[in-house]
């Protein structure tokens, strides 16, 4: 069962810079060979908890625990973490095998050891072939992989990724999620991820922590977070939605009847009447016409968007609301601008939040 | 017309750095003139005046002179002017600016106005000794030579490449000695080539501070061409030419001339 213990533990940790709280009481476990994100706006506490988890920024309070051992206060050369930097961070007056090998040579290892790693290494990220070039010469995707070579040649306990992947283009990042997933998984690393970008975090996680204003909204696995979000900001953060404001009018057994500017709705959520809230709903819930145990809602479409295997379709509801509509096309004609449509979906895919949450 | 104007460049290209040359070519060839007397085009060659220089009234004491005060004030320069220049491009240092351009400052100024300037001040404060006064008077002059690479080093020095080497087990201090100084080590070599030639070449600050049995090799040289203009001047000249000529050459194989002259990056 050691698969499920815990391998990094942080408690209760906090940090303030001057009067602004950066981290503010965060508790997170994470178990041996798992993937985990955090996910959250520049400003929100992420790079920070994994500085703190690296040993370069010393938390105001709480513990850090990683492998049984206490490291709250061991400097970061003695914690055996691996990080790779938005910046990369390679040396330059190092070849690429020079920067692979530096973490083994510190630490005093045996030569015979250190080309067999670096051999490893680099073959593992497939830059066999560039062991002896400068790192000016290689491109911005070689050196994340370098950056990546070097950070796992140590075998730390923890890989920590801070916007590692942001700095490659679309096409390049896009690949690399699916690659460094793969490559993590076969080398049973436990590693944490930040970033900013959702598509990032959904792909290569196991779970997803969502960051705000230095606390974790929710940390869940990335369908789960998709579909049952804790909060409005994890809503908002993670993926398009549409979302109404209106006032509870009856609650029971999970369920509130909402007031709303396009009628009344059906959401799941536990208020007391007369609570203001936000009624959502993620756009691929939406049907043409009729269903049962649905809301439904009206109105005239102000803009279909193709993207391929979606549409997604805006519906301005009036009185301010829209309603925002992802169809496949295949189980009826998509709409054009200007059609009036009814749509509906389904009470149990329909979230209602307190309104004050909304940030 | 495009191809004119590419002509007429290339002629200003080509004009200019024989004008800055020739100088140096027509030393060189006096120095190897078989009379005392300074005339072109030579009539044969004789390397006699080089064996005249180290028999030259006070030169061994005014070449150690200039070689102690150019090595120290330029390894001084290089220790502190590096920690001032880390203070500015990166310890958030108030006015970060101001200290910088004060720094760079005495590049602007002309030499003459700095020496008459030390020399009231050291007499200001009663600090005469003439071998310490001109230290102090060369550390003047080679630290914005230091200030000025080293804060243009450390601007394009990525401080993360410490914090990734304390990760991968270097203790700090460990970090700074096996990625920050090798990493700096072009800007390191660049600083003190520059900073060794500004002070083993200066003579308008020099000459204020100078008494007679401390003179600095530029001053001892000029005292030289006053009592005997022979061609024994021009090997010197000539050696100490090829002596830069070489140290520039090492250099460029290390870190490029092109970035010591600042004309690329």
């Amino acid at each position: 069962m050691s698969e499920a213990a815990p391998h990094l533990v942080v408690r209760s940790v906090s940090k303030r810079y001057g009067p602004t709280t950066v981290l503010d009481h965060i508790d997170l476990t994470i178990r041996r060979g798992e993937l985990v994100t955090l996910l959250g706006p520049s400003g929100c506490g992420k790079t920070t908890l994994l500085r703190a988890i690296a040993g370069l920024a010393q938390p105001d309070t709480g513990k850090v625990e990683l492998a049984g051992r206490d490291i709250t206060h061991v400097p970061p050369h003695k914690r055996n973490v691996g990080v790779v930097f938005q910046s990369y961070a390679l040396f330059p007056h190092l070849t690429v095998a020079g920067n692979i090998a530096f973490g083994l040579k510190v630490r005093g290892a045996a030569r015979r050891e250190i080309d067999a790693a670096v051999e490893r290494a680099l073959s593992l990220v497939k830059l066999g072939h560039l062991a002896g070039r400068r790192i000016s010469a290689l491109s911005g995707g070689q050196q994340q992989r370098v950056a990546l070579a070097r950070a796992i040649a140590v075998e730390p306990d923890v890989l920590l990724f801070d916007e590692a992947l942001s700095a490659l283009d679309r096409k390049l990042r896009e690949e690399m999620q699916v690659e460094l997933r793969r490559l993590l998984q076969d080398v049973k690393a436990t590693a944490i991820f930040v970033t900013h970008d959702q598509d990032e975090a959904l792909t290569m996680s196991d779970r997803v922590a969502v960051m705000n204003k230095g606390r974790i909204e929710q940390l869940a696995e990335p369908r789960e977070l998709y579909l049952r979000p804790a909060s409005l900001f994890a809503l908002n953060f993670v993926g398009l939605s549409t979302r109404i404001a209106g006032t509870v009018l009856a609650a029971g057994n999970g369920k509130v009847e909402v007031e709303t500017k396009v009628g009344r709705l059906s959401a799941l959520g536990n208020f007391q009447a007369g609570s203001p809230v936000i009624v959502a709903a993620r756009p691929e819930q939406f049907r043409i016409g009729e269903q049962s145990e649905a809301n439904t809602a009206a109105g005239r479409v102000r803009s279909v968007v193709f993207q391929g295997s979606r549409t997604l379709v805006e519906v301005d509801a009036g009185a301010g609301e829209s309603l925002l509509a992802e169809l496949s096309g295949r189980d009826g004609a998509i709409p054009v601008v200007h059609d009036e449509i009814r749509l509906s979906w389904p009470v149990t895919e329909t979230f209602a939040f307190p309104m004050e949450m909304q940030a | 017309m495009a191809r004119a104007a590419i002509i007429v460049c290339w002629v200003m290209a080509i004009g200019l750095a024989l004008f800055l040359i020739a100088p140096l070519l027509v030393i060189a060839a006096a120095s190897f003139s078989p009379t005392p007397v300074f005339d072109l085009p030579l009539t044969g060659a004789s390397t006699r005046w080089y064996g005249r220089i180290g028999r030259l009234d006070g030169f061994w004491p005014s070449l150690l002179l200039s070689l102690q005060i150019a090595l120290l004030s330029t390894a001084i320069s290089l220790v502190s002017g590096t920690l001032a220049a880390i203070a500015i491009a990166r310890g958030k240092l108030p006015g970060a600016n101001i200290f910088a351009t004060a720094l760079v400052s005495p590049l602007m100024m002309p030499g003459l106005v700095l020496g008459i300037a030390l020399l009231q001040g050291f007499r200001a404060v009663g600090f005469t000794a003439p071998w310490a006064t001109l230290l102090v008077a060369h550390l003047v002059i080679t630290l914005p030579y230091v200030a000025r690479t080293m804060i243009a080093g450390l601007a394009r020095f990525d401080f993360t490449l410490i914090e990734a080497a304390r990760t991968l087990g270097c203790t700090y201090p460990g970090s700074v000695l096996r990625v920050m100084v090798p990493a700096l080590a072009p800007s390191f070599l660049i600083a003190g080539i520059f900073s060794f030639l500004a002070s083993f070449d200066n003579y308008p600050v020099s000459i204020f501070l100078a008494d007679v049995r401390t003179k600095t090799l530029p001053i001892r040289m000029l005292q030289y061409i006053e009592e005997a203009p022979d061609p024994t001047l021009a090997a010197l000249s000539t050696l100490i030419l090829s002596g830069t000529v070489i140290l520039l050459f090492v250099s460029d194989r290390v870190v490029g001339l092109h970035r010591m002259a600042g004309t690329s990056d």
